[in-house]
């Protein structure tokens, strides 16, 4: 059994809650995000014959990529980027957290997660806009949290490239 | 090489015919002459050391690095010389290593100690917050009672704690590397404990602040607290139920000090795969300590409250039988002094010393025989002769009474006979014998304490006797008709009573040492002739001579003298018919007289 230690990223709002409290297994309640700043919450993935247990590390609030958050990214195998497919702004705000994420842990595997699938028709990010960030090298997945769609698929994508990546 | 030079000369001595060796000589300088410079090039570098060890040095990094990827060989190759070189290094200058170690170990040092101080003053603090309770107080008992110091004690009343769960947390993701349980509670999903654990030290850590290792150590949460011990790479947290010891850290450390002891490098290349800790699983568990507080330690408590108890009652009977015991001493005491003072009051006792010695009383002194018996005298049931040591030596007292009763004792006085002693003097008053008056004062002289004998007081009974005895015979007149010489009936009564008066006045005087002489006279009346009556008196007075003689003698010392007289002294002057009838009578007259030099001194 492989466990690793994954972190949500995102803006406010964009559903990273969300998703982690639908489908993940959850043992803290949600006041931990605002006493503690970060809920943690486990994610079984299996691959193959083998399991993977992936612990993610919920924060709270990333407006504001704050010095003290630092210290939540140590030790990530990976992370998600969780950006409202429904505000156009999110995932500037995603870039941005990808690149002081990178600089803060190094090169890590990562997926981006477009949320709110099931608003797609107000959507502000049009595929065009996903491809480019596949083109960099970004793995998008479509999800919602609301249906479930896709977010099984974006947690095992995450988990595939960390098993084939060296640690943290 | 050589071979197929040696073939290819081979061939070429088929095609011509020069002298062999020299030919075969020839055509080696000629093949070989560009490669013969390099093979001597070669053959110098090989036999020079220097060039060597060039070589080697260019490649030595490289080779080590593929090497250890490789296998451990390398590193178990070199650990004795290594280990060795230390050894000579520490042996030939111990400043070297000392100097490149300094900045390593002081901060290790200072660790250490301000941790191990830490711990000791927590305990020490703990202590004196508890001095001064009633619970510090019953500790300072149990350890005056079981002889234990008091830390001991405090440690043993303290140690009421479990640990229930140890996570072995690896400090830079927050996995969890291994965990035990003391109970199967919470094992399922210790992964995510031990991810917000690391969370919250994190966040503590950022929102307070503190340096670079600064870290939460201990939060506590009601009756549960959570303790994190901090190694370099993984950290040991234990829950923990109840009130445990600070020495118990200790435990922690030495854990997590082991743990990265023996598995630095599995922890170093920590890839999220738990399973190589489960090796650590000893080391948890022997941080899953407990201690528990029994019942059965407070029964002593218990059986020592009923101790005291009984030891309450017995000192109440010891002291309620002290007080009686007192009480009866003192009234024993009471009695004592006042026993001595009736001793000191009495005549004829003098007691000389007197006390308490081995339970006992004790007196001593001078007694006179007559004095009182001084153990009669003891109260009785709280002092007799039982509990009452008496010790009396004989003396005579000199005290007036005690001279009285002595002279009656040695002169036995007749009921008669008062003695008193008066100023030094004996004083006899009263009546007694003659015989006794004269032992008395003979004996009289030997009595101590008196100077004189008085018995002027002392009248003589026997001389009065003696006396009035012949008065009355003297008193008595014997009638006779006329001219008779026989005494009529009449007067025989009177004879009787004065032959026995004269018998016993015969042996009173005999006793008295006297003799006597009882005159006999005879008379007649003046009628008829002188001579007839002188004859006729003379008769009648040996006539009641005759009678008076007892056994028809004279006894001893008494004379009996019959005395005719005639008319000549008539009893009374004859004028009347009575007057002559007394005047033919007979009458007697006594005659006392010394028996001789032995007789009465009396005046």
């Amino acid at each position: 059994m492989i466990q690793k230690k994954i972190c949500m990223l995102g803006a406010s709002a964009v559903g990273k809650t969300s998703l982690v409290s639908r489908f993940v297994r959850s043992l803290f309640s949600e006041k931990y995000h605002t006493t503690v700043g970060v809920k943690v919450d486990k994610k079984i993935v299996a691959l193959g014959q083998d399991q993977m247990d992936l612990l993610l590390w919920d924060l709270y609030g990333e407006d504001e990529f704050q010095k003290m958050r630092a210290s939540y990214l140590r030790g990530s195998s990976g992370y998600v980027l969780v950006v409202d497919g429904t505000r156009r702004e999110t995932l500037d705000k995603a870039v941005v957290l990808q690149n002081r994420t990178e600089e803060t842990i190094g090169k890590v595997p990562f997926v981006l997660v477009v949320n709110k699938a099931d608003l797609v028709e107000n959507w502000e990010i049009d595929d065009a806009a996903i491809e480019e960030l596949g083109k960099r090298g970004w793995p998008a997945f479509k999800t919602s949290a609301k249906t479930g769609e896709g977010v099984d698929q974006a947690f095992l994508a995450l988990a595939r490239k960390m098993a084939g990546a060296p640690g943290p | 090489m050589d071979d197929s030079a040696g073939r290819g000369n081979g061939n070429e001595s088929d095609a011509s015919s020069p002298p062999p060796a020299d030919a075969l000589k020839e055509l080696r300088r000629l093949l070989l002459v560009a490669e013969e410079a390099q093979v001597s090039k070669l053959q110098e570098r090989l036999d020079d050391p220097e060039i060597h060890a060039e070589d080697v040095s260019r490649v030595l990094p490289e080779a080590i690095v593929i090497r250890s990827a490789k296998d451990d060989n390398l590193t178990r190759v070199l650990q004795p010389t290594v280990e060795k070189a230390i050894l000579t290094s520490v042996r030939r200058d111990p400043q070297v290593l000392v100097d490149a170690l300094f900045p390593v170990m002081g901060p290790a040092i200072r660790k250490a100690i301000s941790s191990t101080l830490a711990s000791m003053l927590e305990s020490f603090n703990e202590t004196l917050e508890r001095s001064f309770s009633v619970q510090g107080i019953q500790w300072r008992l149990e350890a005056w009672r079981t002889g234990k110091p008091l830390a001991e004690v405090i440690l043993l009343r303290t140690l009421v704690y479990r640990v229930e769960q140890v996570f072995l947390i690896h400090r830079k993701t927050g996995l969890l590397l291994h965990h035990v349980s003391a109970t199967a509670a919470g094992v399922e999903d210790a992964d995510m404990v031990a991810g917000m654990l690391t969370a919250i030290r994190d966040f503590v850590h950022d929102s307070f602040g503190g340096k670079e290792g600064d870290s939460l150590d201990t939060f506590q949460v009601g009756e549960l607290s959570v303790w994190v011990e901090q190694g370099p790479q993984a950290a040991l947290a234990a829950v923990i139920r109840g009130n445990a010891p600070k020495e118990l850290r200790g435990v922690f450390t030495e854990a997590i000090e082991k743990i990265h002891g023996e598995q630095a490098a599995a922890l170093q290349a920590f890839d999220g795969d738990a399973m190589p800790f489960e090796r650590s699983r000893p080391h948890l568990e022997a941080c899953l300590k407990g201690e528990r507080q029994k019942k059965a330690e407070r029964a002593p408590g218990a059986r020592n409250r009923r101790a005291i108890q009984l030891l309450r009652a017995a000192v109440t009977v010891l002291l309620v039988a002290l007080a009686v015991w007192a009480v009866a001493a003192a009234r024993r005491n009471r009695f004592w002094d006042a026993y001595l003072e009736r001793l000191a009051a009495q005549p004829g006792i003098v007691v000389t010393a007197a006390g308490r010695r081995g339970g006992k009383y004790f007196v001593s002194g001078l007694r006179d025989p007559l004095a009182a018996d001084p153990v009669a005298m003891l109260p009785g049931s709280s002092l007799s002769a039982g509990n009452v040591a008496s010790d009396w030596k004989p003396y005579q007292a000199l005290v007036p009474e005690f001279i009285a009763k002595r002279a009656r004792y040695v002169l036995e006085p007749p009921a008669t006979v008062t003695l008193a002693a008066r100023d030094g003097a004996l004083v006899a008053a009263g009546s007694a014998s003659s015989r006794w008056i004269e032992e008395a004062r003979a004996r009289s002289r030997a009595i101590a304490g008196i100077t004189r004998y008085d018995d002027s007081g002392l009248t003589d009974a026997d001389a009065g006797e003696l006396d009035s005895l012949r008065r009355r015979i003297e008193g008595r007149v014997l009638l006779f008709p006329r001219g008779s010489s026989d005494l009529p009936p009449a007067e025989t009564a009177k004879l009787r009573d004065t032959a026995s008066d004269v018998k016993e006045v015969a042996l009173l005087a005999a006793a008295l040492g006297r003799t006597l002489r009882v005159e006999v006279i005879g008379r007649g009346d003046s009628v008829g002739s002188v001579d007839a009556n002188l004859v006729l008196s003379r008769r009648r007075a040996e006539r009641v001579a005759s009678e008076l003689r007892p056994d028809g003698r004279e006894g001893e010392g008494l004379t009996l003298i019959p005395a005719g007289v005639g008319s000549t002294r008539p009893l009374r002057p004859e004028v009347t018919e009575e007057d002559r009838d007394w005047n033919r009578s007979v009458s007697f007259h006594l005659v006392l007289a010394d028996a001789g030099p032995a007789g009465s001194s009396r005046p």
